[in-house]
């Protein structure tokens, strides 16, 4: 049997009448970087807001293999709750806590799975400030890993949009996860920051042993990083796949560029 | 005459010509049953001093403040950028300064230094009764209003009701209320402190935990109600808490530790100096949090709480504790206070009180512990001055119109309060220029 990191079984999710996803069936093996492709709208969002506790769909069950390898089922979870889990996520429109530095961003990442103390916190005793120093390294390391050393005290909202997506990036590191759950990090990037994003993403699973799923519209840099694809439209999975497979696949070049026949084309 | 309107400086004009109106009418004299006109006539037609300079009609006098309003008006919406980039060059050459260690340790021997002598340099016994009841006390509740407001973001309407709970609780344990005191016994004052803060925090996780899942104005609306049935169940439990004529019964301070004995009577400079220590221990404490993963995590929370969801931070279990310990330091203050003075009465924890602390908060800086200690002892100062030694025809009730008038002056000037908070600073003006996520929190665009 594989090892699944996640598996996402027979998943619908329902916003009143409209269908966001619709029966979705999905797996992803640990240490894979897996994408998620599809049409504006296609419900790739709400997958990952499913994934992440954000949605909570209404069928089906979403499995996750955590850290102690004990499955937990992520429908009816807080989205805390699956972080602590080990599951960490960047956002379409990055979500820096703007007007702290970039180091103060990954902290926060850091440590917010250590103990809560306040006690501890206002008299700041020994085990607080070992856990401060802890957090610092921590922080530091990802600075280093993500290259955003010399920006650490840079206020967030003035760094550049590569920079941001590295920083969330760091930020989601930070948690600890087991899988790392990107949404569009090339969007609003220029080439060379692609392709030095590409290169981090790939750092990340290699170095770190962080699974990676991926949604993302810029068609080079999923072929040349993903090494399985779903398709999906409509909240439906139409075709899955290594790369070269989805290139030929005629209903995924269907839903990207209309089909050439009438409005009748099988989308089962 | 709507194309009059349309052009930006006439509607300037009006405006300021319309607040000084109003300004007018809410200074001048009341009208009566008998001549119903008197109000109006008195407010504008009567005889005024033009700055003590000549004497002329009351409107003249307005017109003239309400085109030097519009003046600086226009002169600020023209050259303000300059003025502003300009003042906060000059600012951080100070900040800079400020910012080594030595320094700040020198600032703050010095301040504690003078808030140690001040009793013994102020010796009139209005502003030393002063100096603890409404300034020492104030400053306490600004701290922990800062909490709540300035650290987590959350809009409290209701902080009287710990205050309330804390003076309440000093006089249950001392057998100042018909009620029994606990087990019979009349308890020391100090012993009311620990009671009156568990008890303050537990009403504020207790009132927090479920009403904390709503955001913005629907908190602001359940705090609201709060602080008004605390006030109620004060006023018509008249067998527990001595209805509306309160109780006048509850003792000093007093310490008995062994040979020790002290009592705290009725000169307020022995209260000054207990109030003042647990000042200081408050203001390190909140300190401290601000600067740990506590404090950082409410700053993540208030500026984006989706994305500090996605990072592990629990938002409910963050802002109950922010709650929480507001309240108990507005529990502790409501021991000074119910001690110092002997007698409480439910009319004294009214709604205005409530959002007088907000005002401290507000003016002073939220997030900014210097901010609002400073923004405290300023505003209750010149409040208290105002009392003191009242302007020619002031009224007591008058100083909410000075409140007001310069909380505006304040929002168009210094947003971000007296002393912003760094952090509160960077906020708004992301907001301003249409940035971060503070924004999309003004303009609703939740994900």
């Amino acid at each position: 049997m594989s090892d699944k990191i996640f598996d996402v079984d027979h998943v619908t999710l329902r916003f009143g009448g409209v269908v966001s996803l619709n029966d979705v069936t999905l797996h992803q093996e640990r240490g894979e970087i897996l994408a998620v492709i599809g049409p504006n709208g296609a419900g790739k969002t709400s997958l990952f807001n499913s994934l992440t506790g954000v949605y909570q769909p209404q069928e089906g069950t979403i499995t996750f293999m955590g850290k102690d390898a004990k499955p937990m089922n992520v429908i009816g979870k807080k989205p805390h709750r699956v972080s602590a889990a080990g599951v960490a996520r960047t956002f379409q429109a990055s979500r820096m806590f703007s007007a702290l530095t970039a180091f103060e961003n990954i902290k926060i990442g850091a440590e917010s799975h250590r103990g809560i103390g306040v006690v501890g916190a206002m008299l700041r005793g020994p085990a607080t400030r070992r856990d401060e120093k802890l957090s610092d390294e921590r922080t530091v390391e990802l600075l280093d890993f993500v290259g955003l050393r010399a920006k650490a005290n840079v206020i967030s909202s003035s760094l550049s949009y590569g920079d941001r997506r590295r920083l969330e990036i760091a930020r989601g590191l930070a948690t600890g996860p087991q899988v790392l759950l990107l949404d569009e990090p090339a969007a609003g990037t220029n080439p060379s920051e692609k392709l030095e994003l590409t290169t981090l993403i790939r750092k990340v699973r290699d170095e770190m042993g962080v699974s990676i799923l991926l949604i993302e519209h810029d068609m080079k840099l999923v072929m040349s990083l993903a090494e399985r694809l779903y398709v999906l439209n409509f909240g439906s999975v139409i075709a899955q796949g290594t790369p070269e497979e989805i290139r030929a696949n005629d209903q995924v070049i269907e839903a990207y560029l209309g089909s050439t026949a009438t409005e009748t084309g099988d989308r089962s | 005459m709507k194309r009059v309107f349309a052009n930006a400086h006439v509607k300037r004009l009006f405006s300021a010509i319309a607040a000084m109106a109003v300004l007018e009418l809410m200074t001048g004299p009341p009208g009566s049953a008998l001549s119903p006109t008197a109000g109006f006539t008195g407010s504008f037609g009567e005889a005024s001093s033009f700055f003590g300079l000549f004497r002329t009609q009351r409107w003249v006098v307005f017109l003239f403040i309400a085109l030097v309003m519009f003046a600086i008006w226009t002169t600020w919406l023209t050259w303000g950028e300059q003025v502003r980039t300009a003042t906060s060059k000059a600012m951080s050459v100070p900040r800079a300064a400020t910012h080594t260690r030595p320094v700040r340790w020198g600032m703050v021997l010095v301040l504690l230094v003078v808030a140690l002598l001040l009793p013994r340099l102020i010796t009139d016994p209005f502003w030393q009764a002063a100096m603890v009841e409404q300034i020492a006390v104030y400053v306490l509740l600004a701290l922990g209003l800062n909490v709540v407001v300035g650290f987590a973001g959350l809009l409290d309407l209701g902080f009287v009701a710990f205050y309330a709970i804390g003076a309440y609780t000093t006089a249950w344990v001392t057998g100042a209320l018909p009620t029994a005191a606990p087990f019979g016994i009349h308890f020391n004052n100090f012993y009311a402190i620990p009671i009156a803060i568990a008890l303050a925090m537990g009403a504020g996780i207790i009132l927090g935990a479920p009403t904390l899942r709503l955001r913005g104005d629907y908190l602001a609306i359940v705090t609201l109600g709060f602080g008004e049935i605390i006030t109620i169940f004060a006023n018509n439990l008249y067998g527990i808490t001595g209805g509306s004529q309160g109780t006048n019964t509850i003792p000093h301070f007093s310490l008995h530790v062994g040979p020790i004995k002290y009592l705290w009577g009725l000169t307020p400079v022995p209260y000054y100096y207990l109030t003042i220590v647990f000042v200081i221990l408050f203001l390190i404490g909140f300190k401290l949090l601000e600067h740990s993963r506590v404090g950082r995590a409410w700053t993540a929370i208030r500026e984006d709480e989706v994305a500090a969801e996605s990072v592990g931070i629990n938002p409910l279990k963050y802002k109950v504790m922010a709650f929480a310990i507001g309240a108990s330091t507005a529990g502790f203050a409501g021991v000074v206070t119910a001690s110092q003075s002997n007698t409480i009465f439910p009319s004294s924890f009214t709604l205005q009180f409530s959002i007088n602390i907000l005002v401290l908060v507000i003016f002073g800086g939220m997030g900014s512990i210097t901010g609002v200690v400073l923004g405290a002892i300023v505003i209750q100062t010149g409040s208290m001055f105002l009392l003191h030694s009242p302007p020619a025809g002031y009224q007591p009730q008058d100083l909410y119109i000075y409140l007001g008038a310069l909380l505006v002056v304040m929002m168009i000037f210094r947003p971000a309060g007296l002393v912003p908070s760094r952090r509160r600073h960077r906020e708004i003006g992301l907001a301003e220029k249409g940035e971060g996520h503070m924004n999309e929190v003004l303009t609703g665009d939740t994900p």
